[in-house]
């Protein structure tokens, strides 16, 4: 059976239950052993019926992105559907509701509106939930479960899922909604499939290398901190970061944690390095309105050698912005953003395994290095879900410090000791004969105030070489290449929740016979000058994708290597368009011609 | 009580300093403030107060922002913090609820505190952290030369306000005894002993103490708080005055132009980390008093 | 009527066979500006139902038979509406009531919802035992149903019917027709030619049964276990298994739907020559219609896809403007055995 890589959108308003059918389908879908990515779109409103978008990718490979066009498509609502339609390719799928309640207007039923290459599924979604369980309360589930049947889903993983999304509510709520499923899965399953989306073989829940687990980016860099034993824990809400938070409020106590709401994000990093300085392993989480609160404190952070981590989730920006957004426009403000020389660790996942990894691996780097270290997410990284296959035993170092042990009597202890690798050995709160007093000013050694030129060159050349060995930290990928070995015409140069659509406009375009390669660059600071060069020198022309408007990741890689890129710099405020990128690519390699076009007009 | 001083012999003194023990908290630094300067007896009143207490100088971290009452810390042998202006609070929490076993002593002139570090501290009130907040309330900024200050008096000159102070000073005591401090008091550098009573009361509190210790900058305010002007002012509190009454301790604390000294208002009620201890316990897990720190 | 002058006008065609396609694709050329909809019960844009016999060689993709592909229907702004039941056609208002529950106003209409398969009353209470072969999914389902090597057994015979046995012993299955009356519909089989069309229906590979010799179907049974799937008891008590049943008796108009709206309707929509209903606004072309003919004095069916092809592109004339007279192509009616004994026919092209 060929790989499975099949997208389904399902669009309807906030009181259609749209993001719960998308819940219930994604967590079946991983349940059944598919890999998933899924973003939700929701509306700015808090309440009412605003338009809601759940789109997930099922495969049966690890990919990085949602795709440009969607295979199958579910309205359960036409208003807000209809300007959608065009999303789904030709021979995709498009179902809808063939019995509304409501009489419409002309052009006002999605059936006006499907192309014709699209295939068109009408199936009575309230009458199926009304006949099964008296009530059409189960409307999204009974068109869920069409879906599940009209592809031959595997029912059980669905039963399961449906048991363990209701498992709170009443054993008539579950039942009902079970009914519903069992109707609109023979209804599917009872209708001849037209359209070409087709599930292979799952393959299976992967086993032995650890559990399967569906998580967004923000819950899986709660889970990466928590897997990394974080201590405390300090923030202050702010879309679209909250959600971390609110998970380690869930779970931080469970474990004997603390977490606390402060007054604002400068409250929060400044409790972060007090609590550091004993030893705990703290974080906080932000966007980018609060990184740039933050950034006196980050810089007594850098001075004083305390550690610290710091998840920043982009959006759009500047000032607020906005907030419901995803943009990489804080890349600068995250990487320079102090006063100061104050260079600091920053790390950007491409994807929410990585946002695990990026997170656990923070705590390693921020205690191992003693600095500030900042994982940079964005809005569309965070919120979106992905399958991760955990590893049964957390892949984090728990205790990454160079601790100070009194060997001589007489010795001194020397807080900013002179060291072979630039990192002093720590004393913390407790020790004794430790003591000793970390300064936001200039200091020698001894950590005492100390502004002579001699000094504040030796300790700035301290706290900058001391980082560099985060290139070589152990276990991490700073960076990757995919596609093409060799020489190629056109190289793609990506950070962040942009990698993925880079991928799959890569994959495209040697599809079309494009000799091409793409490198996912996590370590932003310190830059892996040497590993991105390499790269370079293999490529004709580098393209560097990202999703801000001044080109800030291009930038970077310019002013490090003092090598031209061509930036593709968009402010959409939603991913990337692989098209886009693929244009370019063509553009670049020399190529007029376009692939085949999705079904948009 | 009476504040006026009796005569000291200087070999008395001396003897005394060195057998009381604390010049073990002392660091070897020395203090960088103006001869005269009222935090010398507040330096001097801590280390006592640690020795008297018993604390271990491993146990104990001093925390401090910025200004001339930040340098505090280097002036210990303890562990110690010398942050960002306005940050104390902030830092001192993150301390003390990463470990509980630690004493944390907040320090910080009334620029840090109560100008840039305002939005600080209603929050460490309310929450109750278990750490002592020492205000050395100078009324103006001393390491920046000489400029006004948010409890500088109406119509004080300084290089920043030429011709005069228009602000209406703040009331420290009155903010942080309507914020909800458990332990709230009031102390004069020019009165030692007493200080030292007060810090001593102050670090034994469990929660939130908030001591405003008044000290004239003897270097740029030779006009408002003297040593003469605040000895001619202080008083005691009145002797009737109930410390669990905090209507009544506001009501004095309005009376900026004869200050009181000593306790205006103490609870008990339960901390920050006691909250934070009960809600591990309510979700199922197991508090530690360091939470991770010391590992 | 007066037609409004600001919005364009809205040509609705009903049915997206060879008619209907006829008459979208020569409306855009006609009327340039004009909303043109096609409204369909099918899921799939119009295929070539000629050419479902080849599913028994394999080719089980729809889009093999689809006539177009969907830059056709992009390109010439046809707004292709599928799985859509009309429910009502309101003729006075020109209104179309889709069963779910939207308006279509219209300009102009077409009926072109062509036929149905034609099942003689006795046989419909075995309708489930029988598989029957109008659309791609009853082509794959057919298929599906029939083993390598398989028996069918098909009843009537009309000409959609024998060109799948033709391709059917083909692709090496057994074929067994139970002639009759049906035999060859819709061409017109004199009583002179019908052996000699049998009997070169044998020729082909055929195993020919005469239905009425055998005192007609009687009944269609499931076969016993261990034999063939289906079994067809003839009057006389004797009996022929297959492991398919197919119906072949003909086409009638599908034209429930327009029942009430407002035209005559007899066996089918009744059209004059220039292809307008009794209403001005409706026309109709294919099966679904009745043609009027001068010669004959009556209404009349006219199959084979040269007629309807013609006949949509004529609706679609004499909608914008044109008043021309349907003549059936003579060459569409006829059936003709050759010298060597073989047959042809415009269905078997």
């Amino acid at each position: 059976m060929s790989a499975t890589d099949i997208q389904i959108a399902i669009c309807g308003s906030a009181g259609d239950g749209t993001i719960a059918a998308g819940n219930i389908l994604r967590n079946a879908v991983a349940e059944a052993g598919y890999r998933v990515i899924s973003f939700d779109v929701y509306p700015p409103e808090i309440r009412g019926f605003g338009k809601c978008i759940s789109r997930l990718r099922v495969t049966t490979e690890q990919v990085y992105s949602l795709k440009e066009c969607s295979d199958v498509f579910l309205s359960l609502d036409d208003s807000h559907a209809i300007p959608h339609v065009g999303e789904v390719r030709d021979y995709g799928a498009v179902i809808f509701d063939s019995k509304p309640v409501v009489v419409n207007e002309e052009g006002a039923h999605i059936s006006a509106h499907v192309r014709p290459g699209q295939i068109p599924y009408g199936f009575p979604f309230r009458e199926i939930s009304e006949i099964a369980t008296g009530a059409n309360r189960s409307r999204n589930i009974a068109a869920l479960a069409v879906i599940a049947g009209l592809y031959r889903l595997p029912q059980a993983a669905f039963r399961r899922t449906i048991e363990t999304t209701f498992g709170k509510k009443a054993k008539a709520v579950i039942a009902a909604n079970l009914a519903a499923f069992d109707a609109g899965y023979a209804a599917g399953s009872d209708t001849f499939k037209l359209d070409d989306a087709t599930f292979g073989s799952s393959g299976g829940k992967a086993s032995g290398a650890g559990t399967v687990v569906i998580l967004n980016g923000n819950a899986a860099v709660a889970r990466g901190l928590i897997d990394a034993g974080i201590d405390t824990f300090f923030g202050y809400p702010i879309t679209p970061a909250t959600t971390i938070m609110e998970r380690l409020a869930i779970e931080m106590p469970k474990r004997g944690k603390r977490l606390v709401q402060t007054e604002d994000e400068i409250s929060a990093i400044a409790a972060c390095v007090g609590a550091g300085y004993t030893g705990s392993r703290s974080a906080t989480s932000t966007s980018g309105p609060g990184l740039a609160l933050m950034m006196e404190v980050l810089g007594l952070s850098t001075i004083a050698e305390v550690p610290c981590v710091v998840v920043v989730s982009q959006r759009g920006g500047p000032s607020t912005g906005m907030p419901t957004k995803t943009e990489q426009s804080d890349l600068n403000a995250a990487l320079y953003g102090s006063h100061g020389d104050s260079k600091r660790i920053v790390i950007a996942p491409t994807n929410v395994e990585g946002c695990y990894r990026c997170a656990g691996k923070a705590f390693e780097m921020a205690e191992r290095y003693q600095t500030p270290v900042i994982v940079l997410l964005d809005l569309y990284l965070s919120n979106r879900y992905e399958t991760v296959i955990l590893a049964r035993e957390a892949p984090f170092d728990r205790d990454c410090t160079k601790r100070w042990r009194k060997t001589d009597h007489d010795e001194v202890y020397k807080r900013f000791a002179q060291s072979k690798d630039d990192v002093s050995p720590r004393a913390i709160p407790g020790d004794a004969e430790g003591m000793h007093v970390i300064t936001g000013l200039e200091h020698n050694e001894l950590s005492r105030p100390n502004d002579q030129p001699e000094m504040h060159t030796e300790m700035s050349r301290k706290r900058h070489d001391k980082l560099d060995a985060a290139l070589t930290h152990p276990d991490f990928t700073v960076s990757k290449r995919f596609g093409d070995d060799g020489r190629v015409d056109v190289g793609l140069l990506a950070w962040g929740s942009t990698f993925g659509e880079t991928l799959e406009a890569m994959i495209k375009a040697q599809a079309e016979g494009i000799r091409c390669a793409a490198m996912k660059v996590v370590m932003l600071s310190p830059f892996p000058a040497a590993a991105v060069s390499g790269f370079m020198d293999d490529c004709r022309h580098v393209l560097v994708p990202e999703l801000n408007y001044e080109g800030q990741f291009a930038r970077l890689v310019q002013a490090e290597l003092a090598r031209p890129v061509v930036s593709l710099a968009r402010v959409p405020g939603g991913p990337m368009r692989v098209e886009e990128i693929l244009a370019e690519i063509r553009r670049l390699a020399g190529r007029t011609s376009v692939g085949a076009t999705p079904a948009t007009n | 009580m009476t504040h006026i001083a009796k005569p000291v012999h200087l070999d008395d003194k001396l003897e005394e300093v060195r057998s009381s023990g604390r010049l073990e908290y002392r660091s070897k630094a020395l203090p960088t403030w103006c001869p005269g300067c009222g935090y010398f007896a507040i330096v001097d009143g801590v280390a006592t107060v640690l020795k008297d207490m018993g604390i271990q100088l491993k146990d104990a971290v001093v925390v401090s922002g910025i200004g001339c009452a930040s340098r505090f810390p280097f002036f210990l042998s303890t562990y110690g913090i010398h942050s960002l202006h306005g940050r104390v609070l902030p830092v001192a929490t993150g301390v003390k609820i990463a470990n509980e076993r630690l004493t944390v002593i907040a320090v910080g002139g009334d620029g840090d505190g109560f100008a840039i570090g305002g939005c600080h501290v209603p929050h460490a009130a309310r929450r109750n952290i278990d750490i002592t907040y020492l205000l050395f309330d100078n009324g103006i900024y001393g390491l920046t030369k000489g400029q006004v200050s948010p409890t500088s008096a109406l119509g004080f000159k300084t290089p920043t306000s030429p011709y005069e102070n228009m602000d209406q000073p703040l009331n420290p005591l009155l903010m942080v005894l309507s914020h909800g401090a458990s332990w709230v008091g009031q102390a004069y550098a020019g009165h030692p002993e007493h200080l030292r009573k007060m810090i001593a009361m102050a670090a034994a509190h469990r929660g939130f103490s908030f001591l405003n210790i008044l000290s004239p900058c003897v270097t740029f305010d030779r006009t408002n708080r003297t040593y003469s002007n605040l000895g001619m002012a202080v008083c005691d509190l009145p002797a009737d005055h109930n410390p669990t009454d905090r209507l009544a301790a506001m009501a004095i604390a309005q009376k900026t132009d004869r200050p009181a000294l000593g306790l205006y208002y103490h609870t008990i009620r339960p901390t920050l980390g006691d909250n934070l201890d009960a809600l591990i316990v309510k979700a199922g897990g197991t508090p530690s008093p360091s939470c991770g720190a010391g590992r | 009527m007066t037609l409004s002058q600001t919005a364009p006008r809205h040509h609705v065609i009903i049915g997206t066979g060879i008619a209907g396609s006829s008459a979208a694709e020569e409306l855009r050329d006609r009327d340039p500006d004009s909303r043109i909809t096609i409204i369909t019960l099918s899921r799939l844009p119009f295929y070539h139902r000629h050419l479902l016999p080849q599913v028994f060689r394999d080719v089980d993709d729809w889009r093999t038979f689809q006539a177009y592909p969907p830059a056709h229907y992009r390109d010439r702004r046809i707004t292709l509406r599928r799985d859509t039941r009309v429910a009502r056609v309101d003729a006075p208002n020109r209104l179309i009531h889709l069963a779910h529950k939207e308006t279509v106003r219209y300009d102009m209409l077409v009926v072109a919802t062509g036929g149905r398969s034609y099942l003689p009353e006795g046989l419909v209470e075995f309708f489930p035992l029988l598989h029957s072969f109008g659309s791609f999914k009853e082509a794959l389902a057919t298929r599906q149903a029939l083993p390598d090597g398989g028996r069918v057994v098909m009843l009537g015979g009309d000409m959609i019917g024998l060109n799948l046995a033709r391709t059917l012993v083909d692709t090496g299955h057994q074929v067994t027709l139970v002639s009759g009356e049906h035999t060859f519909w819709p061409h017109q089989v004199s009583e002179e030619q019908r052996p000699l069309l049998l009997a070169a229906l044998a020729d082909l590979g055929i195993e020919v049964i005469d239905g009425e010799k055998r005192g007609g179907i009687a009944g269609i049974e499931l076969g016993a276990s261990g034999l063939p799937a289906r079994r067809v008891v003839f009057g006389d008590g004797s009996s022929q298994h297959g492991d398919v049943v197919m119906p072949f008796f003909g086409l009638v108009s599908s034209v429930d739907f327009m029942a009430g709206a407002g035209p005559d309707i007899e066996r089918g929509l009744l059209v004059k020559t220039n292809l307008r209903t009794t209403d001005e606004h409706i026309f109709a072309a294919g099966n679904v219609c009745q043609v009027w003919t001068d010669a004959d004095r009556c209404y009349r069916f006219y199959y084979g896809s040269r007629n309807v092809s013609n006949m949509g592109t004529l609706a679609a004339r004499n909608m914008t403007g044109d008043s021309e007279q349907f003549e059936a192509s003579a060459e569409d009616e006829q059936l003709i055995l050759d010298a060597e004994g073989r047959i042809h026919s415009p269905f078997w092209e």
